[in-house]
């Protein structure tokens, strides 16, 4: 990997020689502790303030057989109590001293994390420290949290017109992965879920060495380190293994359509879904051109053709949803008032042909690129954003100084190569097709 | 962010809570808090009237450019609510010498994307871009301000697509909830427009807005980021030193017509069937409580504490004790001489009469109770760090700014924010809760036939007026069609 990146960055130095405003490399620190906790910092003392991240290596994926949505529920139980902590002390810790703290559960991995005023820095890595090692779980609280998810699932799946929309698209388009079960789960399986599975679940993947330690910002290197072995490095490191999926999603070989409905459904929707590649694999910074391409912005040819031109959609996209171990290429679009989803299908899969025919012009290309290295020098902008942009890399790159190489791959993307993709991942035969339409008919 | 001497004491509040669980391991205290500095505004006045300023911050190169325009929807008239936001969002769609395609393409090409539209108190047009753009940026955003061309195929498809984000905006609990609230407790129209208002607005009266208030001596160009006050200035000139007319005073804003003293109205459901979840909202018009008089922080602080932040009372009563929501929280809309207060809590049909008892306790238990300095301190501390941090990128910057320049006050208020804040007492908070917050509007929008008994059970002296979602009419005075 460090070896094809020198090739890249030569070759990249080369081709931006029209420069670019400069993204500069994010100068991070890394290292392992003997737990096997790796911690990467990055000193940023602009403002005083520090983000701090912990990154576990578990996510909706992993729920138990079952029990889908137990990841995240679990997740929800980590801001309560811990031997030395009672409920809700992180948020004495952040919120009550003007910072704040979240944490937000996904396919693939789990992440905490909180900006304090860095004079709290060592208080938070104790008090990591403490919930990865001393996690209470109570049956009040689990119950409790349990009603609280039970909630968000309404909120985002239920009382959103597209919510049973976006939920459909993996769990349809999946067979057999975990990932079909969705993060948020369902409402019966979470019932199922006892506090004694979290318990389970804890000790399993909550260890030091499945997680990272991410912080950026306000800090001194040196303290920073001994704090960090004094806390975390005491964290013990469990003999067992740690259990992950083997299920490989199989390639699709023919269509398959759907026509799901539901209440409050204003305008009718299609999706047009296809199995995507892991996320480290090296079509990826071709695929985001051609993402870029199709619906970055008014100017995308999705908008332009079919909100802007037919006038068929209010909204049409491409969409490259990135998982580890593979992720979903979908079309996308929402009907206007009086169309019908036939038409959307229509008009995704002609802007589709037109890509896999013609390719993509070297304006085109330009612009993608421009796009995209404006969006990351966006996402440096403050120590949080920074902490996210690491995790990321450390997610789906498996190496966090990935952050840094980004943009060298982007930019070495060609038109061949958005074409090449575009022919290698799409075709009439391994699609997943779903109409979403409005419960009884009505509109 | 800005550490002040509160911080100092929200420590003790936090040994003292350790020491009671004396079995226990402490967390490692705090070392000394370091004060942050607040960006200066170097502000400038052209010729033309146009106010150009500038808040310089080097070390991310991007620069947020936001024009922003002191009239908004309340400038508009009731029947052609929308006017203001379409106005801005037409600007984007077409000048003398770009298609509305070209804009997009030109400022995407940049990188960059361009936006618009209009609040209730002023209309903006937006930009981000790396800081080598700037001036490129700047010339698409002069043309697209000075030179719209409003044209009829363009207004056509952006009524339609705004006819449609408000038939979605309809079928969502609380935002439903928020549309019933600007007509039926703030005596306002929705600044997006309803429905009907939507499908009668013309180009006609597109120009006219465009005319009246779209002038330099009614505007502010804010820059933020890594731009200097120099080039910034000298950019502005070249780019809108063309821009003529002349605003005038400002008339001070229309006054919504403020409801009349009344009775409690009882409750208001809007029956939307099979709606997932129910929105419970508390709405109240604060006739004499605007961003610009000397309650605007004690407002602040009290939302802070009832429902501003995970940890307010709301959320804490509603989410964490009970389970009972995702998430349940309130909030101030300002308007200079005035302001409208309402919550907003989404929970599982059946239990939106257990949820209305808990927020009316809620709300009741601040007028009649002080607040323990315990709970005053951290919620202080909310504030000024969510404040500090918003300040960190280009755009909160841009807004917060642009905020003070739409309301009329001075920029120098962004200095005072901290100090401002900590300076409202515990009496501050109960006198205002006790004056402005009692006797305020309940709507409930959800599937009624989940609650309706359970709400006539904790509520049997509560009258409740019931609107099908179906029959609804926002432009209606009784919201009926």
């Amino acid at each position: 990997m460090k070896e094809l990146t020198a090739i890249l960055i030569v070759a990249i130095a080369a081709i931006s020689a029209i420069a670019q405003v400069k993204v500069a490399p994010l100068d991070i620190k890394e290292r392992t502790l003997p737990n096997g906790l790796k911690v990467v910092s990055l000193r940023d003392n602009s403002s005083p303030t520090v983000a701090i991240h912990v990154w576990y290596n578990v996510g909706g994926k992993n729920d138990p057989q079952g029990k889908s949505g137990f990841a995240h529920m679990f997740e929800h139980m980590m801001f309560k109590s811990t031997k030395n902590m009672p409920n809700e002390k992180m948020d004495r810790l952040t919120e009550d001293v003007g910072g704040f703290n979240n944490a937000s559960t996904w396919d693939d991995f789990t992440n905490y994390y909180e900006v304090v005023p860095s004079n709290y820095l060592e208080t938070l890595l104790w008090a990591e420290a403490e919930r990865m090692a001393n996690l209470n779980v109570d049956d009040a609280n689990f119950a409790s949290e349990r009603d609280v998810v039970k909630e968000e699932y309404r909120q985002s799946v239920l009382a959103q017109p597209y919510g049973q929309f976006n939920e459909y698209i993996g769990s349809l388009t999946y067979t057999t992965h975990p990932y079909k079960r969705g993060v948020i789960g369902n409402l019966d399986q979470l019932n199922a879920a006892k506090s004694a599975d979290a318990r389970a679940f804890h000790s399993l993947y909550y260890r030091p060495d499945n997680a990272y330690l991410i912080v950026v910002g306000d800090f001194d290197q040196a303290q920073f380190d001994a704090w960090t072995d004094k806390y975390l490095g005491k964290v013990a490191k469990p003999t067992t293994a740690i259990p992950r999926v083997t299920e490989v999603e199989p390639a699709k070989t023919k269509e398959v359509r759907f026509a799901k409905t539901a209440p409050n459904v204003p305008f009718p929707a299609v999706a047009i879904s296809y199995l995507g590649p892991r996320s480290d694999s090296p079509d990826m910074p071709a695929l985001r051109i051609a993402n870029t391409i199709l619906s970055g912005g008014e100017s995308s040819r999705l908008y332009q053709s079919l909100v802007y031109k037919q006038q068929i959609a209010q909204e049409a996209s491409f969409n490259l949803d990135n998982k580890v171990d593979g992720g979903l290429l979908y079309l996308m679009a929402i009907a206007s008032e009086g169309k019908h989803a036939p038409e959307l299908e229509k008009g995704l899969l002609a802007e589709l042909k037109l890509i896999q025919g013609k390719g993509v012009t070297a304006k085109e290309l330009e612009k993608a690129k421009n796009q995209l290295i404006a969006n990351a020098v966006r996402a440096r902008e403050d120590n949080d954003r920074k902490a996210v942009a690491i995790e990321r890399a450390i997610a789906y790159q498996h190496d966090p100084k990935a952050v840094n190489t980004d943009i060298q791959r982007l930019q070495a993307v060609t038109a061949v190569d958005v074409l090449r993709v575009m022919k290698k991942y799409f075709n009439d035969n391994n699609r997943v097709v779903i109409y979403y339409t409005a419960e009884g008919g009505a509109k | 962010m800005f550490r002040t001497k509160n911080l100092f004491i929200s420590l003790c509040i936090l040994c003292a809570s350790v020491e009671n669980i004396s079995a226990q391991e402490q967390p490692p205290a705090p070392s000394a808090p370091k004060s942050v500095k607040i960006p200066g505004v170097t502000e400038k006045k052209l010729p033309n009237g146009l106010t150009a300023a500038v808040i310089e911050r080097k070390g991310v190169p991007l620069v947020t450019i936001q024009l922003l325009v002191k009239s908004g929807a309340s400038a508009e008239d009731a029947s052609k609510a929308g006017l203001a936001d379409i106005t801005a969002s037409m600007l984007t769609k077409g000048t003398k010498t770009r298609s509305a395609t070209e804009i997009a393409e030109a400022i995407e090409f940049l990188g960059g994307s361009i936006g618009s539209g209009a609040g209730w108190n002023s209309s903006f047009v937006s930009v981000t871009v790396t800081s080598d753009k700037v001036s490129q940026a700047l010339a698409i955003m002069s043309d697209v301000v000075l030179n719209p061309k409003f044209d009829q195929k363009e207004l056509d498809l952006l009524k339609s697509q705004t006819l449609d984000g408000l038939t979605f905006s309809l079928k969502q609990p609380s935002s439903l909830a928020n549309y019933v609230a600007s007509k039926y407790s703030f005596g306002e129209h929705p600044a997006g427009g309803t429905p009907d208002s939507v499908a009668k607005l013309g180009r006609d009266d597109i120009v006219a807005f465009y005319n009246a208030n779209f002038l330099p001596d009614n505007a502010v160009l804010v820059f933020t980021g890594d731009i200097t006050p120099e080039l910034s200035t000298s950019m502005t000139q070249k780019a809108f030193g063309v821009w003529k007319g002349n605003f005038g005073e400002s008339i001070s804003e229309k006054s919504a017509k403020p409801p009349k003293e009344r009775e409690s109205r009882g409750i208001l459901v809007i029956d939307l069937p099979k709606s997932g979840q129910a929105s419970v909202t508390y709405a109240k018009s604060l006739t004499a409580v605007g961003r610009k008089n000397g309650s605007y922080y004690a407002a602040q602080v009290l939302n802070s504490i009832l429902g501003g932040g995970y940890s307010s009372r709301l959320n804490y009563e509603i989410r964490i004790k009970r389970g009972l929501s995702y998430g349940a929280g309130s909030s101030f809309a300002w308007r200079g001489a005035k302001s409208n207060f309402a919550t907003r809590i989404q929970t599982k049909t059946v239990s939106a009469a257990e949820v209305l008892e808990l927020v009316l306790a809620e709300i009741k238990k601040l007028s009649d109770n002080s607040v323990a300095s315990d709970e005053l301190v951290p919620r202080k501390s909310v504030l000024t760090g969510n404040f500090g941090r918003n300040l960190e990128t280009t755009g909160g910057l841009a807004g917060a700014v642009g905020d003070l320049y739409a309301f009329g006050i001075p920029t120098a208020e962004l200095n005072a924010y901290v100090s401002n804040v900590n300076g409202v007492t515990e009496s501050q908070i109960k006198d205002f809760a006790a004056h402005n917050l009692m006797g305020g509007d309940i709507i409930i929008v959800g599937d009624y036939s989940d609650f309706k008994d359970d709400l006539a059970k904790r509520f049997p002296n509560m009258k409740v007026d019931v609107i099908k979602a179906a029959d609804l009419d926002l432009s209606k005075d009784n919201l009926r069609k």
